[in-house]
């Protein structure tokens, strides 16, 4: 219940922020309408860091338990996170990717 | 005319008639004859010289009784790519060593070469990146060929007979996704880092782009190393037997 709480405190507070995309004015948009492409695009990258820091949290919580579990394998660990971790990351940064191709 | 670093002016200066012939024959027309060599292009060349130089060094120095440091780096570096290769390859990854050490040193170089002043990563550019990924792609679809024959096309098809209709197309649009994968990871790195130290340049222009610097500086390696790590996996997963 306290999850769907704060669920909706957070999306109510994103749509506080639109209005200010009215003052931009793109290209595309006549200058009272907000520019939508902003918008989606921040919230876009907003999502994808966001799960991307639960995913890589949950990997590294995971290795450093093990880690502490067998230290001997800290070889293999180490190693399962880093390439965890890069693959994670490079989720996140498909999209910032396809912001910057399409965001004029 | 466009923004040229001085690498690029001096290149354009001497070849820009030699580049300009090479491309008409091509049917390209450059958007500024002038200047039809681009940034990228000129820190491209100066990667590849500075390797070959490199690798001339290297060579004339190598010695068997008294190696210097330049041999124990370079003998480092390929022990490192060999024990790596053959823990995920296992047998027959000695082949492969050559291949992933250039592909390795020339990204590496790439992407370290843009924290020098005046320089810029050629690898922040996603045609880069994409003929690096386009080459590791076609080195290991060849390499499975090499070893299975035409029999390598019966990885696509899965595990079993009757899943191969389903599993078809889902295996190719996995190969393909692995190419845009290996481009868009460095890529964007290499790019959202510069974005960001310039961000951060414009707000705070001393100090804390240093920070951003170093973690170029980190990203660069680590980059480097999943690049090479990730074709070493396609490798293994191109030439595995089946027990």
């Amino acid at each position: 219940m306290r999850n769907k709480k704060m669920l909706f405190l957070l999306l109510s507070i994103c749509c506080f922020a639109l209005p200010a995309m009215a003052q931009a004015g793109g290209t595309v948009t006549s200058s009272v309408t907000a520019n939508w492409t902003v918008a989606a695009a921040c919230i876009a990258m907003a999502i994808a860091s966001g799960l991307c820091g639960l995913g890589q949290g949950r990997a590294t919580a995971s290795a450093a338990e093990a880690l502490a579990r067998n230290p001997a394998a800290g070889a293999g660990i180490r190693f399962a996170l880093i390439l965890g971790l890069a693959l994670i990351e490079s989720l996140a940064l498909y999209t910032l990717v396809i912001i910057f191709a399409k965001v004029k | 005319m466009p923004e040229q670093l001085w690498i690029t002016a001096l290149l354009n200066h001497w070849f820009a008639g030699l580049a300009n012939s090479v491309l008409r024959m091509l049917c390209i027309h450059p958007q500024y004859p002038q200047a039809p060599i681009n940034n990228t292009f000129a820190m491209e060349l100066l990667v590849f010289a500075l390797l070959i130089l490199f690798f001339v060094l290297v060579r004339a120095s190598l010695s068997v009784d008294r190696p210097g440091a330049l041999q124990h780096i370079v003998e480092g570096a390929e022990g490192f790519i060999d024990n790596q290769s053959d823990e995920i390859i296992g047998h027959g990854s000695r082949g492969f060593t050559p291949f992933l050490m250039a592909l390795g040193l020339f990204i590496l170089l790439n992407n370290l070469i843009g924290l020098v002043p005046g320089f810029e990563s050629p690898t922040a550019s996603p045609s880069v990146t994409l003929g690096c990924a386009v080459l590791a792609w076609v080195y290991y679809q060849a390499h499975g060929f090499r070893h299975h024959g035409i029999a390598y096309l019966k990885h696509f098809a899965g595990p079993v007979w009757w899943l191969a209709p389903l599993m078809i197309p889902i295996e190719i649009i996995s190969h393909l996704a692995r190419m845009m994968s290996l481009t868009i990871r460095l890529f964007a790195n290499m790019f959202a880092g510069d974005m960001v130290t310039l961000v951060f340049f414009s707000l705070v222009p001393i100090g804390i782009p240093v920070l951003f610097l170093a973690m170029h500086l980190g990203v660069s390696l680590l980059q480097t190393y999943i690049f090479v790590l990730m074709t070493t996996i396609y490798l293994s997963g191109a030439v595995a037997e089946e027990h």
